[in-house]
């Protein structure tokens, strides 16, 4: 196992996936973080609650958590490429035991994923508070509540990345997969949102788990306003972690399980 | 350095997808210590069949065992097998060093062992490019490279011959021959007869999924013929056939065009003293060795004498 892992570091690291990565996380948090906290959210169209208040600062780290599709992506590209590439069958022939294989993958790429969450929360982090001290803004919400919720911002991009190895791992096919991952995490849950009955569903779907980690309700009032319907409730932060974290599983499952007897041909 | 062989065995393998039967009751051994050629058309199921040995293909049923184990079993399954299949198995971002390390790392083999193969199978100028450049006789190399990671006691390679130039393949055979002198079992699939005929000392034909003969080369072949060119061909062709009445020996003689005989069964200076005995005249003689190509349509038009394609 320890072979494994090693090979899918050096796999991982001999190409400039992982730099490009990290810099999207850079820019994801950073950036889009540090671009709309200088315009303030009582500046959008249309507008959110400032940043001085604690909704304010909970809808711009939720925001964060519509990019989740990029490490999704990520997951999924790394998967694929070894059918893309044709090299699974070099990989099963040296390591013929296929579910280790996919431990091996699933545990180096939680890695890259706690990587990728650590540097978009350390990003946003930093440039939400020097922002905020820039503007003479104090945040609605204490400095460590806010670096608790980047922190499970982070661990929900671990989350992420893994359930695109595990669809990666399902479909396969490289552009199939990508159509799959970035299409339902971008588009398919807000499009699913907008059936009434099945919105209800929003809170235990991955996107409103997610939300649930940061109290981020903007997207689930802002449906419900607009549909007329009732409002959705999230999840406690603790059960959509705990919802996440089964979608993980399911992910890293499938991942482990599909793989064992079908011909690499 | 290997010592002790490994036996390749394939028994009663079938393999079905669907209503299509790939591979078909086949049995056969492969030795150590002399290159096999896996041989057939395009389609006949060499490389299911390949692929079943490596456990990269589930078989419908019957076994493939390498040391009388399946592959998924092999304790060090890549330091005892080197299995070659596609030639582009490559990620075009990784460098033919990053390709290696990668499956050293997974097969638990030293890093000396990758700059020692690049450097052996002269691939050394290229380690640090990327694969996505390589040419056709380039990847071949690195796909070699690869399978002898384990320095492995068995190798299985599709098609290794697949795009290699002239040099390419004379390279090849080099590297085989060297690698069967080690005592090692080699088992090469080729669908152009030509390319291996130089190379194989047994053969396992097989067509439609089915095998058609299995045995060493030089028993499946037969004894060459003897072209013989001569102004007396005639007189020639009578004469050997009376001697072969009083030699007791099984011979033939077909007369192939004006002043032009093929001999079966005696060779050159046998016909060349003959001729001489009886003061016939004799241009030219010319020993023809069956041709795999030629063995192979004689095997799958049903030409062939039983004696011959009996399997071994």
């Amino acid at each position: 196992m320890t072979h494994l892992m090693r090979a899918e570091f050096r796999r991982l690291l001999a190409t400039r996936m992982w730099v490009g990565l990290l810099i999207a996380a850079a820019v994801l948090g950073g950036g889009m973080i540090g671009a709309m906290a200088l315009v303030g959210p009582e500046n959008f169209d249309p507008p959110l609650p400032g940043l001085d208040t604690e909704t304010g600062v909970r809808s711009l780290l939720g925001i964060l958590g519509y990019t989740a599709f990029v490490p999704a992506a990520a997951g999924t590209v790394a998967v694929t490429a070894e059918y893309r590439h044709r090299t699974a069958a070099v990989t099963f022939l040296f390591a013929p035991r296929r579910w280790q294989v996919l431990a091996a993958k699933l545990a180096t790429y939680a890695v890259l994923g706690l990587a990728y969450g650590l540097v978009l929360a350390s990003t946003a982090a930093a440039a939400l508070l020097t922002v905020a001290a820039a503007r003479g803004v104090t945040l609605g919400l204490p400095a460590h509540t806010v670096l608790a919720l980047l922190g499970r911002i982070s661990v929900a991009m671990v989350v992420y990345l893994l359930i695109g190895v595990g669809m990666g791992a399902l479909i396969r096919n490289q552009v199939a997969a990508l159509c799959v991952v970035i299409g339902y995490l971008y588009m398919g849950e807000t499009l699913l949102m907008m059936i009434p009955g099945v919105n209800m569903l929003y809170p235990v779907l991955p996107g409103g788990a997610t939300a649930a980690l940061t109290d981020f309700t903007y997207v689930a009032d802002a449906m419900s306003e607009q549909l007329g319907s009732a409002t959705i409730q999230l999840l406690p932060p603790a059960a959509g972690a705990l919802v996440l974290g089964m979608y993980a599983l399911t992910a890293a499952a499938i991942g482990l399980v599909l793989p064992m007897r079908r011909d690499i041909t | 350095m290997s010592t002790d062989g490994l036996t390749v065995e394939v028994s009663h393998l079938t393999k079905r997808y669907g209503e299509i039967t790939a591979v078909r009751d086949l049995s056969f051994t492969v030795e150590p210590g002399v290159i096999t050629g896996f041989l057939g058309p395009n389609g006949a199921g060499k490389t299911t069949t390949m692929r079943m040995l490596t456990g990269l293909v589930s078989p419908t049923s019957g076994t493939a065992t390498i040391g009388g184990k399946p592959y998924k079993r092999l304790a060090r399954p890549s330091g005892t097998v080197g299995a070659m299949f596609d030639a582009n198995a490559f990620h075009p971002g990784h460098t033919a060093r990053d390709h290696l390390r990668v499956y050293a790392a997974m097969g638990g083999h030293p890093d000396s062992r990758v700059t020692e193969l690049l450097h052996q199978l002269g691939l050394a100028e290229a380690a640090d490019r990327r694969t996505r450049g390589f040419s056709t006789g380039m990847r071949q190399r690195l796909n070699l490279a690869t399978a002898l990671l384990g320095d492995p006691r068995v190798l299985l390679l599709d098609e290794p011959g697949n795009g290699l130039d002239p040099e390419g393949m004379a390279w090849l055979r080099g590297v085989l021959r060297g690698l069967a002198a080690d005592g090692r079992t080699v088992l090469i699939s080729s669908h152009v007869l030509s390319e291996v005929q130089q190379l194989v000392d047994d053969v396992v034909v097989i067509r439609r999924g089915e095998l058609v003969a299995a045995g060493p080369w030089s028993r499946l072949a037969g004894p060459p013929a003897v072209l013989v060119t001569s102004p007396d061909a005639e007189t020639l062709a009578a004469t050997l056939a009376t001697s072969h009445a009083n030699a007791g020996t099984v011979l033939r003689v077909d007369t192939v065009g004006p002043g032009l005989l093929r001999v079966h069964g005696l060779d050159a200076p046998g016909v060349a003293d003959l001729a001489a005995a009886h003061r016939l005249r004799v241009h030219e003689l010319v020993t023809e060795n069956t041709s795999l190509e030629q063995l192979f349509l004689d095997l799958t038009t049903g030409t062939l004498t039983n004696d011959r394609a009996a399997t071994s």
